[in-house]
Order: C-alpha cells, then structure tokens, then sequence
C-alpha cells in the first residue's frame, strides 16, 4: 500500500481518516475536519505540488489511578489528503483550529472566481 | 469543478482505508456505532465521562443529571454551501449513560478542551470504598 513506509514511524497510533466536510461558498472552498483532541502543536498542514496533507495526533492524558469501565474513543492520528486543482489561490490558503474542528479555506485563484460580464449597448 | 474530488481519484487511497477498517483496534470495536463517543473511567472517589464533541460550543451542549442517569444532548449545525461531500454528523445527538453509583449533584464539574469534553462525578460517600479497622480487644 501507499502508505506503509508512513506506517511503520509511528506504529503505536492508530490511525484514522477523520470526517470531513468540503463545501463550495462563492469566495472559494471551505473544509472542515473533526479532529477531537488534536492541539495547535499536534497538526500539521503540508501542502505539496498539489497534494495538501493534513495529520494530527489526538493524545489523551491519562486518567491517575483510573480504571476504564467502557471505551469507544482512544489516542489516534487522523490523517488525509486532499488533491488540489489549478483554480486554487495557493498563497491565500488559510488554516485555523478552534474546539477540535479544523477550518481551512481556499480561496479560487482570481481567474476562477465569478463575475458578471458587462453588456455593451451597440 | 475547481477541484477534483471524485472518488475515482481517491482509489488508491479507498484501498487503503478498506484495509484500515480490516486492521481496527480490536479494543475499539463499539466506535462509531453511537454519536458521540463516550469513554467512561471510574477511580475510588469520582466517575468520569469524557466524550468527543469537536467544534461545538460549550453552550450547544446541554449536560442533564437524572437520578440514574448522565444525558449529553446537543445539536450540530449544517455549514452553509453547496456540499461536495458531507462526512461529518449533523443535526440533534443524545447520549444516554447509566450510573450505578450514587453521585454528589453538587460536586459535578464539566469542562471542554479541544472538542473533548469532560465530565467528572464525584461519587456520593455511601458508595466509596471504606476500610474499617478492628478494634483489638
């Protein structure tokens, strides 16, 4: 598989693909991706040719003296890949994360954006 | 489309997280069967119940003590748009979690990091542990 070199760095995670939701606004293109319990220092954002590769590492502290009694959740890393066409405006792509949820914007490249073409009365 | 996203192109990578679902964490069986996640842990004086709920405000979640019972309730909103895909869950979620210990109701405390959330309940004194010492006659 593509990614077992990747695998083998860091094999005590889990590793997950995290929900994601891409929607087009008219400035351009808006992702969200769930990442609870991922810090500012655990993600990082590397954009390649046309490859933008999201990862972050969820680490929960450990609970002292506790006994786990149900769990549905662990340590992870997420990690996806988005392919990015020529429409984008590379230099404006903008990240933020607030409460788990990581929002990046990309805005389309000026060309690509709509615009309303003027009629000449002849 | 400005941007490719069909699923043709992302073959290579479907093959792989066919294989990841294959590989999942035997530990972590019940994940994603209910929305949201909840891990419960328990030490000799509190309960504790955390539960991922990324990119929700603390006032969007609504935390109600019944007499048996911890209900996490709260409702995610749609992003406005025209959706290429839409992975994340929307819409009212409600996590029902038993408890089989009597809790102090004025000891709760919840707080919220990084779309966990995290409540700790105190046990009530009846139900810790308690050592009792004989007296030597």
């Amino acid at each position: 598989m593509t990614n077992d070199l990747e695998k083998k760095t860091t094999p005590t995670l889990p590793r997950f693909r995290p929900n994601t939701d891409v929607l087009e606004r008219e400035d351009g293109f808006h992702i969200f991706v769930d990442m609870p319990g991922v810090g500012k220092d655990d993600l990082s954002i590397d954009l390649r040719e046309n490859e933008l590769e999201i990862r972050g590492r969820a680490v929960y502290p450990r609970e002292e003296n506790a006994k786990a009694l149900h769990v549905e959740f662990g340590d992870g890393e997420y990690v996806r890949t988005f392919t990015i066409s020529d429409g984008v405006d590379r230099e404006g792509i903008r990240a933020s994360l607030k409460k788990g949820l990581l929002e990046l914007f990309l805005p389309k490249a000026a060309r690509f954006k709509p615009r309303r073409i003027e009629i000449q009365a002849g | 489309m400005v941007i490719d996203f069909s699923t043709y192109y992302d073959m290579p990578r479907n093959l792989d997280s066919f294989f990841e679902e294959l590989w999942r964490p035997t530990s972590l069986s019940q994940r994603r069967v209910a929305y949201p996640p909840v891990n419960i842990s328990e030490t000799e004086e509190e309960l504790i119940v955390t539960s991922e709920i990324p990119g929700m405000d603390t006032d969007d979640v609504e935390l109600t003590l019944n007499e048996k019972s911890l209900v996490i309730r709260g409702a995610k909103k749609n992003e406005v748009g025209n959706y290429y895909r839409q992975e994340r869950p929307t819409g009212s979620f409600q996590r029902i979690i038993n408890l089989n210990v009597a809790v102090q109701v004025d000891g709760i405390k919840a707080s919220m990091k990084d779309g966990l959330l995290r409540v700790s309940l105190p046990k009530a004194k009846e139900s810790r542990p308690m050592t009792i010492s004989i007296d030597a006659q």
